[in-house]
């Protein structure tokens, strides 16, 4: 090794430092068992972001602080509505939070109808397990 | 006028020209949304909770390009709505540092009609 490449191992900053924590993440599953549009669909997950995100300040700040650190990563996943029931059963068992969206039903699909659920924000290993399985919408 | 009909509203502004996957276009709008409400909730309380209270109405729109989201950026500004811009991190289908959609709001429902009363929905 030349003095040169030497001196730089020695001065370089690490590229693994920034993440201490390990990685998070928000999913949004939507209910595709509902025909709705995109805008609609866009709405909904806003919703459910929203109502995430307050949620997690008041219970779990410090996962919502490195979330928002780390640039609100959202992934947004479709699934039909009895698969999206069994897995808020398997995410609440598993202390993930959850957030449902029932739709108003001013416009699109009758009012009531389950749009869309948010998981976390947590830790990504533990949402690829329950969520993995998944298309991305 | 009904009280319901005149509470606060968002409005989550889309570039057509970009023609975003269903996915994608969920997740830059749910980007904007937290991003919009974290300031509210910071800057203007009150108005956030009567966001809340009222269903925290959305509504999205669609906009021909970035030239006109950025000039009702600029309106929106100057009305003193909040106002936030999505540029995405460019991870998946489009360049990094796109301007995706932009967040008005939560703000009264006649100041928001008043600026995209020309848009329609998504």
């Amino acid at each position: 090794m030349g003095l040169r490449s030497f001196i730089h191992r020695l001065t370089a900053p690490r590229i693994t430092s920034g993440f201490v924590d390990s990685p998070v993440k928000l999913v949004l599953v939507i209910n595709n068992d509902l025909k709705m549009g995109k805008g609609k669909i866009a709405a909904q997950a806003g919703h459910a972001s929203v109502s995430a995100t307050l949620k997690a300040g008041e219970k779990s700040p410090s996962i919502l602080d490195s979330w928002l650190k780390s640039g609100q990563k959202k992934v947004c996943l479709k699934t039909n509505f009895d698969d999206l029931i069994d897995l808020e059963n398997k995410a609440k068992s598993i202390g993930i939070q959850t957030i449902r969206i029932n739709d108003a039903g001013k416009t699109q699909i009758p009012s009531g109808s389950l749009t869309v659920i948010a998981f976390g924000p947590d830790d990504e290993e533990k949402l690829e397990q329950l969520t993995g399985h998944l298309k991305l919408l | 006028m009904s009280r319901e009909h005149d509470g606060p509203s968002m409005a989550l502004i889309v570039r057509k020209d970009l023609k975003l996957s269903a996915g994608k276009l969920a997740v830059q709008c749910s980007h904007a949304a937290v991003n919009c409400s974290l300031i509210a909730k910071k800057t203007e309380s009150r108005l956030m909770e009567r966001w809340q209270s009222n269903g925290a109405r959305k509504i999205c729109l669609a906009i021909n390009d970035l030239e006109s989201l950025k000039i009702l950026m600029g309106k929106s500004k100057s009305a003193g709505l909040i106002t936030h811009l999505i540029k995405d991190a460019g991870h998946t289908e489009i360049p990094p540092g796109t301007i995706t959609v932009l967040g008005i709001g939560p703000a009264p429902k006649s100041s928001i009609d008043a600026l995209t009363s020309e848009l329609k929905p998504y």
